[in-house]
This record gives structure tokens, sequence and C-alpha cells, in this order.
């Protein structure tokens, strides 16, 4: 046998031990399959997030296609085709972008499948979709409130820093925005005195904090745009000596979004203060809910809007159920407790 | 057997292909259908576009990183020009086909800064088209502060989406381009150039081949070849985007290998490399049709990829010893 047969055999037998490895996931009984097609599977969120959506698919009897874009907009028009080709009773979509999704989302509807855009909205176009989106800008308002209330409460006015991610991304702005609003209510007792970009980077974010530090080493409160990069500001207040629970001398005031398990863990340990959370679990639902309205033709709003929620030391028992990072983190425990 | 084994390399790449093409047609619902026949189609095309360029640089024992940053690059600035939302040449007549020039030179200006660092300044193929990749990426990104373009005219969505008779009208641009790069690469002196580069650069040199010209032409081509691919992936998705084809090279590296150039230099074809396409268009397209969990796809990817570039450095270590 040459060298060549060797290698068609090879690539052959690969491909077969990947078939055989593969199971369809159309479960036994399932009433359709959905194919859902996420853009990255790169932080944790998402991750939470394809996992409430196979969990309701399984709840509704529907089996679930998965396809993983890896950050490449073309791969996910070509994973979506792929969907309607398969002949699936619905799609969900993590966009790649607000724009590119466009063609995507005109694909399905040629084929009269209905596709539901799973936490980030799609341009306004003739496409027909339905977006489950947070209420970003108001999560986040929220969430500078409570931050602001906590600044009040020290009694003197605590220079803040927010980390922006990036202004690619509608969230990004709508965060920041939401920022915005409640620092400008907040005048008496906050001062914005540094606008990091981050770019969703957790390097630059940590020379960003590095950096305000330097310029203001009292720096009192400081809001990042993700949870994310929380590790990233942990590690700056740390090296500034500053990294401290709240209530012990010279604690800076910190606050997220996102609610990930990150998160969790420093709000139970006391060096967050509060973080807006997505409610990933209602995001599925109503993803999966739309689908099944959807194919039974009856009428779903182009936009449903997750309200999210506030999670702070003050309500943090009552409210840790809906926390899907807090989900995450007890999964992991329990893991390493095996 | 000893008459298959006579069989030229592509003729296996095409038999891998039919044997793939069978195991997937009943292992996967839709796989054989129409559309998605017509899906495979259309993500083969600028995958082949781009994989040829790179088919020849490989030839010559250099790689191309930019072939990616070529894509974002030329898929903004091409947008830039034409799109209705304040493009340069908004609602002019003109804006589709001076968009597609302005595509093409930027690859060809991409392709001309890569073959001179290479050639002229003999710096590493590797590192000079990492250190143009950076930068390139760079500036699509800066020039759009990470924003797609949208409302780009629907002259040139047709490029993506349209049709002539059963076939897709990029069919009628990478035909062509895949025919000449063939008839480059087998039937000129410019092709042997390229292929004694490549087996033993300081060989040719001592032997008259203009060392110098013959890789610029390649890099050049290989450019050339990547803003095609970029036209063709941008009128798709309908959308300029400063990371369109971020993620693109490991496919492209994979056609081309498993289409059997090797990446020592010296030995390559373009059927090869469009064989190399199919399959790997093929894998991925079954795979996760199969329902794959991603990283399945990936890891089985990755393992065909692996195989591939282990058949190749076997070969070498064989001629080597001969």
């Amino acid at each position: 046998m040459t060298v060549r047969e060797w290698a068609a055999a090879g690539l052959l037998v690969a491909v077969g031990i990947g078939l055989a490895c593969s199971d369809t996931r159309k479960g036994d009984g399932a009433s359709g399959t959905v194919g859902v097609a996420f853009e990255t599977l790169q932080t944790e969120f998402w991750v939470a997030g394809i996992d409430a959506i196979r969990a309701e698919l399984g709840k509704s009897q529907l089996g679930m296609l998965e396809a993983i874009a890896d950050g490449d907009a073309n791969r996910q028009l070509e994973q979506v085709r792929g969907f309607i080709a398969r002949g699936v009773d619905g799609i969900i979509v993590v966009p790649k972008d607000a724009k590119s999704i466009v063609p995507t989302i005109r694909a399905a509807n040629e084929a009269r499948i209905p596709i539901v855009l799973f936490n980030r909205p799609a341009d306004p176009s003739g496409a027909r979709s339905v977006a489950i989106v947070a209420d970003n800008l108001g999560i986040a308002r929220a969430t500078v409130e409570h931050l602001c209330g906590l600044a009040r409460k020290t009694g003197r006015k605590q220079k803040a820093a927010i980390l922006v991610g990036d202004l690619g991304d509608a969230n990004a702005i709508d965060r920041r925005d939401g920022f915005d609003q409640a620092a400008a209510a907040c005048a008496d007792a906050m001062d914005v005195v540094a606008r990091i970009p981050t770019e969703w980077n957790q390097e630059k974010a940590l020379a960003g904090v590095t950096n305000a530090l330097q310029a203001h080493p009292d720096l009192g409160l400081v809001f990042t745009s993700s949870d994310f990069m929380l590790p990233s500001i942990a590690s700056a207040l740390k090296t500034a000596g500053r990294y401290r629970k709240a209530g012990e001398e010279g604690h800076v005031i910190l606050g997220g979004f996102d609610g990930d398990a990150t998160a969790w863990r420093m709000l139970v340990d006391g060096t967050l203060d509060a973080t807006g959370v997505q409610d990933v679990f209602f995001e599925a639902e109503a993803a999966v809910a739309a689908i099944r309205d959807l194919r039974a033709g009856k009428d779903v709003p182009a936009r449903i809007l997750d309200r999210g929620f506030v999670i702070h030391s003050g309500n943090r028992t009552e409210v840790a159920a809906r926390m899907w990072g807090a989900k995450v983190a007890g999964a992991k425990e329990a893991g390493a407790t095996r | 057997m000893r008459r298959l084994s006579r069989l030229p390399g592509e003729a296996w790449v095409a038999l891998s292909c039919a044997a793939l093409f069978a195991l997937l047609a009943p292992a996967v619902p839709g796989f054989a259908s129409a559309g998605n026949l017509r899906n495979l189609f259309s993500s083969l095309l600028p995958l082949v576009a781009v994989a040829v360029g790179e088919t020849l640089v490989l030839v010559t024992g250099g790689i191309d990183l930019s072939v990616t940053a070529v894509i974002a690059l030329a898929s903004v600035l091409g947008a830039r020009v034409m799109t209705a939302d304040a493009g340069l040449l908004a609602g002019n007549p003109l804006a589709v086909p001076a968009a597609v020039a302005v595509m093409l030179a930027t690859g060809l200006a991409v392709g001309t800064v890569n073959g001179l660092a290479v050639a002229r300044l003999r710096m590493p193929p590797f590192l000079a088209t990492l250190a143009v990749t950076t930068f390139a990426s760079g500036f699509a990104i800066w020039l759009t502060r990470s924003e797609g373009i949208a409302g780009l005219p629907a002259g040139f969505r047709a490029l993506g989406a349209g049709r002539l008779g059963p076939f897709p009208t990029a069919l009628v641009v990478v035909l062509p381009l895949a025919l000449a790069a063939h008839a480059l690469l087998a039937r000129t002196v410019a092709g042997r150039w390229l292929f004694a580069i490549g087996g033993n650069a300081r060989a040719a040199r001592v032997s008259g081949v203009p060392v110098e010209r013959a890789t610029l032409l390649a890099y050049v081509t290989c450019g050339a070849c990547a803003a095609v691919a970029s036209v063709l992936y941008t009128a798709r998705l309908e959308t300029g985007s400063p990371v369109l084809g971020q993620r693109l090279f490991l496919d492209v590296i994979a056609a081309v290998v498993i289409g059997g150039t090797s990446l020592f230099g010296g030995r390559g074809s373009v059927a090869g490399t469009v064989l190399g396409a199919l399959f790997i268009t093929l894998l991925d397209n079954g795979l996760n049709l199969r329902g794959l969990s991603s990283f399945t796809v990936l890891m089985v990817k990755g393992a065909v990829i692996l195989a591939a570039a282990l058949v190749d450095a076997a070969r070498e270590r064989m001629q080597g010893s001969r």
C-alpha cells in the first residue's frame, strides 16, 4: 500500500469514527428539530445560553442540531443554510453582528422556517424574525443606580470609571448609555474620571484599569460592561492594593453586567457590590416559546424584552436561583468536590 | 492494486471526495438534497478562489498568512465605495464596478508588499505576511470602528446569491480564475519557475530562473485571488465586514494540503486544491448536518488536516532518502 492509499484510508477512517461517535441530537420521540446556531461559545454566558436552550427544547419534545460559527459570519450563513436543507422546524441564532445576519434571516424566510435571534437583534430590514433581547440599558442603569446609592452612603463624592465594550456591538452601547444616565442622575455622589475602551478584550481591560488607578489612586467606583472582565479588574486592584471587601477601608465599589460565575463568587466573598443579570433562563424559554408559537401560526412580537434584574448583597439569597452564573458556579463546585 | 497506486494524486483526492459523499449521503438527512448541494457549491467557490492563490505561494516554498486580512480589508474598502449609506459613489451606476476594482486593487497592493518583502528584502514569508496581516486587519477595524457596512447595491449582492441556470453566479468568476491559475502553473514557463523555486531556490537562481520576479508573481496573484474571494464573501453576506474571513485560514491550508500541495514547496496543483477544497467543504457541511457538536467537528477537521500534513512530511522524507 502506498503512502497515498494510507492517506485516503486514514482520512475516511477519521470521518467514519467521527460519524460513529455522533448523535443527531434528535431525541427519541422528538416532535421536531430546531437548529441552534451560536456565533461563539467562548464565554460562560454563551455556554449557559446554549445549555438553557437545549433544556427548554427538551421540555418541548424538540430535538436540537447545533452549530457554532466561531466568530465567522460567513460560516454562520452556511450553517443556517445547512439547517434549512436539513428541513428543521425552527432556527435559533446568536448573530455574529446586526448587519451580516440579514441574508441569513431572509434565507429562513424564503424557506418558511421560523427564526429567532437570541440575545442580539438584527438591523431593521424587510426580513422577518423575532429577537429576544436583554434590556441592556435598563439593567445597566439599575445596576449603576444601586452603586450610586452605595457611593452616597460613603458620604463623599467617589471618582468613577467605566469599562466600555466594543462600540460596534449594540449591547455595549446600551450598557454605556445606561451607565451614563445613572451617573448623570448621581452627580452628587460620583464623578466619572475614566472611560476605558476594552473592545471586549481582557488584556485591554487590565491595562486600562491599571492606568486609571495610576492616574487616580483614590478611584472609588468601577463599573464593567461585562462580568468577564472582572478578573482583569481584580488583578489591577490587587496590584494597587485596593482589592478589599465591602465594609473594609479602601474598598472600591464594584459593579458589573451579565451575572456570570465569577461575579457570583465575588458577590459571595464581598468584593463585588452588584451586577446586572441577563435572565438567560427567561431568554431561552421565550426563544423556544416563540418557535412553538410561530410554528402554530400564532402572532409573536418582533422583539421580546428580557428585563433582567440586579443582584447585590441585599437580595442575593432570594434571586440566586435565577442567576445563571450562580448555577454555573454551583455546578463547577459540585464537580470539584466529587 | 499496482495500477491503483499509479493514479495521480488528484485522482486519489477525487476518489476520497466520492467516498466521503457516499458515506455521508445515506447517513445525513438532507445532505444529498438539491438545496444542500447548492449550498455546498456556494460555500465551495470562494474557498477555491482563495486556496488557488495560496497554492501558488506554497509551491514556491513560501506561505501567505495575509489572505484573511486581504479579504477583510478589501471587503470594507469596497463596501465604503458602494454602500447606499453615504458611500463614496452611492447611487452612481459605476459604484459596483468601481468598488470591485478597489477590492481587486487592494489584493494586488497587499500581494505586492508581501512579494517585495519576501523576494527583495529576503524576509521570511511567515514573518513578512504576519506583519502585513496585523497591519491590514488593524487598518480594516480602524476604518470601520468594528462596524459592518450594509446597504450594498443589489447588482453587487447578485454576485453572492444570483444564479445562472442551475449554477451560482460565482462560478462565472471562479471557474476562469481556477483555469487560468492551472494554466499558469502547469502550462507556462512561469509555472515551472515557481516549482523550481520551491524545489531549491538557490539551484533555480543558478539555472537562470528570475527568482525575485517569479516570487513576486506568486504573492501578487495570491493577493488578487484573496480579493476575488472577498468580493464573493462580501456579496453573500451583503455586508462589508472588518473581520470577514478571520477564521478561514485553517480551511484554506487544509484545502491546499489535502489537495497534495507540499508545505515544503516544489509540488502541487490547482486541480488538487479544487478537490481539496471540495473535500473540506463536504466534511464541514456533512458533519454539521449530522448534528455533531462544534467541538467534535473541529477535532475531526483537525485530525484530517494533521493526517494530510503527516502524509506530506512522510512523502518529503521518502523523496529525500531516494
